[in-house]
């Protein structure tokens, strides 16, 4: 996959290379391979610095599970299983035809790297319609966090079984969760339909498909915290 | 040099400043997304099942498995330089501590309001700052008022 026709003239030589370089390669790197680690390096400590921004609500979370697990259990069978377990489907498989996009775009295809994004962007928009219709159906159930909470009154029973009041933080939290994921589905697919300009453009190739590895890993990072947050909202035992 | 075809030796032997990350097969690719759909099944169908406090445990250790295997494979962790692994599994670590020190320090005072769930000044027990008024249910509840009096 590495036949790098345009440049290097010999090991480690980097002095009398700005000249040559290929036009992907910004000046202050001796080679595409040092800008390429030096992108993923980056992107590693920021998915770092993103799992600790997460970590806040799931430390939140932990501590009020562990201090009210009956109001947790009693409050977590008002999300609906069944939608929260298809978009988790939804979502790995954009994260397989993700990574089949930063795979065709390693081997030079750009039509199937076009393609793959595509497909991811469609399973976004996929999860974000699947969670408009449970958020919607949780504020016509009175089960905003807060003051705004309603579910606790006889005219909001559920099956004739009202909340406790208390049951608020639990939605409080699934909100403030569900709610940063889901900023981060956008902030992802605005990634996406950038990379996919760039590769319409022309500007991806086998030598330089940094941005298709770098959205990608944004968008499994959007994966990896709904694989934990499905579990501990909808699945609380 | 240019022109050497030293495919597929995604490693450091390879010096000629070209990028060499390793590619995946698609079929491989398919085989860790059926695994990790799998594993969702499995989460799912234990839910069902009764285990106590084990359900908690399993419902995430299923998604260490699964997030393990987006990282490894999808992220190509198996492949990468270790330390960006090394970057990740410590965001893990510092995790762990932020939950460890909370807990232990809200674990070591106040109460719960029953409530708000927020906590109430332990020596008074008037509600502390930040917490939220139970909004007055139009013919139902007494106010929050006359509750705080009580206390």
């Amino acid at each position: 996959m590495s036949s790098a026709t345009t440049t290097e003239a010999s090991h480690g030589a980097h002095a009398e290379a700005h000249g040559h370089h290929p036009p992907f390669l910004q000046h202050h790197f001796d080679t595409p391979a040092h800008q390429f680690d030096a992108a993923k390096m980056g992107m590693w400590i920021f998915i770092c610095t993103e799992i600790l921004m997460f970590g806040g609500l799931f430390v939140a979370y932990g501590l009020f599970r562990g201090r009210e697990p009956e109001i947790f259990h009693l409050a977590h069978e008002r999300l609906d299983k069944i939608m929260g377990a298809a978009n988790t489907i939804v979502l790995l498989f954009s994260s397989l035809t993700a990574a089949l996009a930063v795979r065709q775009s390693q081997v030079g295809d750009r039509k199937g790297t076009t393609r793959w994004l595509i497909i991811t962007l469609l399973c976004a928009c996929v999860f974000l319609v699947v969670k408009y219709f449970e958020y919607t159906h949780k504020f016509h159930d009175g089960l905003l966090p807060g003051t705004h909470f309603r579910a606790h009154l006889p005219a909001y029973a559920h099956h004739g079984h009202t909340l406790p009041y208390r049951a608020h933080m639990f939605f409080a939290l699934y909100f403030m969760m569900t709610g940063l994921h889901g900023v981060h589905v956008l902030v992802g697919m605005g990634i996406l339909t950038w990379v996919l300009k760039r590769n319409l453009r022309g500007e991806i190739s086998k030598e330089y498909f940094t941005p298709v590895e770098i959205g990608a890993l944004y968008w499994h990072l959007v994966d990896l915290v709904w694989i934990y947050l499905f579990p501990l909202l909808y699945l609380v035992g | 040099m240019s022109t050497a075809t030293n495919e597929h030796h995604a490693d450091h032997s390879n010096d000629d400043g070209a990028v060499h990350a390793h590619v995946s097969s698609p079929l491989f690719m398919i085989g860790i997304f059926a695994t990790l759909i799998v594993l969702t099944i499995v989460t799912v169908a234990v839910s069902y099942v009764d285990l106590g406090s084990a359900n908690s445990f399993v419902a995430l250790l299923v998604a260490t498995l699964k997030a393990g295997l987006v990282s490894t494979f999808f992220m190509h962790l198996r492949w990468d330089r270790p330390f960006h692994a090394l970057v990740f599994i410590f965001s893990f670590v510092f995790l762990a501590i932020f939950i460890g020190f909370t807990n232990d320090d809200l674990s070591t005072r106040g109460e719960i309001d029953p409530n708000n769930g927020v906590h109430v000044l332990e020596r008074s027990g008037a509600v502390a700052p930040g917490g939220i008024q139970v909004p007055a249910a139009p013919p139902a509840t007494p106010g929050h008022e006359t509750h705080e009096e009580h206390h």
